[in-house]
């Protein structure tokens, strides 16, 4: 019976090698991710704190929800300079926002 | 005790084939739906998966019910052993043995996608297509062990349940989308289709066109088998970043 403190920040990454564009992720974190004209998604490589309870469990929910296991949520520890750690074999992950 | 000596058991066990059989009928019609991409208008494409994998673990209760009554009755002697191991049943032995390989098929697929945060997605996507093996000795074995199989309804909703899981899979073949065939070698729809040009946006990379064989009405039987050409990451279109196509392999 404590307060759960949320320290820190996540951030939403998609591994493009898998992605299908199948749109699930848009679909179930409307908040984070936008789909290209491609049905492709672009997500804020920008961490979100993971007190925001809702943005966290939306993203939780695209990452269990994708059919191609393309998402990843990752903690962005505090002093990370905003850049989190990428998994080992992953790949590239967290395409930057790209002007079209 | 008294319903190990009465028929009600197996009456269970005759019911619940029945009903995972139509409840796995509609769960490879939902998996088709979500792999073909089907809703985002007024129902959303997570939905559909949703359903598909809440109506998967209901199918998967009912099978394991009709497999534990089976065992459980006395009116056949079809062991524990015989529900995984095929000809191992003294009671309709090549019947039961092609229900025991279609519940270890359909157990492969139910693991592999408990785990499939935990696994590989290729290693998920191969295994997930014998899904569609499982089902279908599924209903061989209901066809020939059920009961009721054989005349009226019981008949009639077999021939239902196959007609349905066969225009799924024709769809799944036909209709697939072109962007996301070919992920992995592996894939029985390893070559896409020729993508039609009337569905791409106007800002979409413009490529020569191709010589089709007739009208733009071609059936798809006769399109070419060649891959398409020109990887759209080189076509000529300096403003526009290379997109993740769906040529690469993993």
């Amino acid at each position: 019976m404590g307060v759960i403190r949320r320290h820190g920040s996540f951030v939403l990454q998609v591994n493009p090698i898998l992605c299908d564009g199948f749109g699930h992720c848009a679909e179930l974190a409307p908040d984070l991710v936008h789909l290209d004209e491609w049905g492709y998604p672009i997500i804020s490589p920008d961490p979100l704190p993971l007190a925001d309870v809702g943005a966290y469990e939306s993203a939780r929910y695209a990452e269990r929800g994708c059919p191609r296991q393309a998402l990843h949520v990752a903690k962005v520890h505090e002093g990370g300079a905003g850049t989190p750690a990428p998994r080992a074999g992953d790949g590239p992950v967290s395409r930057s926002p790209r002007p079209l | 005790m008294i319903a190990l000596t009465t028929p009600y058991l197996w009456y269970t066990t005759r019911a619940t084939g029945v009903v995972a059989m139509v409840l796995f009928t509609l769960v490879v019609a939902l998996g088709t739906l979500v792999a073909n991409r089907v809703g985002g208008t007024f129902i959303g494409r997570f939905e559909i998966n949703e359903v598909h994998r809440s109506l998967s673990m209901v199918a998967v209760v009912f099978l394991v019910i009709h497999i534990l009554t089976t065992v459980a009755d006395s009116y056949v002697s079809t062991g524990l052993i015989s529900a995984v191991v095929p000809m191992t049943s003294a009671y309709k032995r090549v019947p039961v043995a092609i229900g025991a390989v279609a519940f270890d098929l359909i157990m492969a697929v139910w693991v592999s996608s408990l785990l499939k945060l935990r696994i590989k997605n290729a290693s998920w996507r191969f295994i997930h297509w014998f899904s569609w093996l499982g089902f279908a000795t599924s209903l061989v074995h209901a066809f020939l062990t059920g009961t009721d199989a054989h005349q009226g309804l019981g008949l009639v909703l077999v021939g239902l349940c196959a007609a349905v899981v066969a225009l799924a899979a024709l769809w799944r073949y036909l209709g697939r989308p072109t962007r996301a065939a070919g992920r992995t070698a592996l894939s029985p729809l390893a070559s896409p289709p020729v993508p039609p040009r009337e569905r791409f946006p106007e800002s979409f990379p413009k490529t020569p066109p191709r010589p089709r064989a007739g009208r733009s009405t071609t059936p798809l039987t006769q399109r070419p088998t060649t891959p398409p050409p020109a990887p759209r990451a080189a076509s000529p279109a300096p403003t526009t970043p290379p997109r993740p196509t769906s040529r690469g392999r993993r």
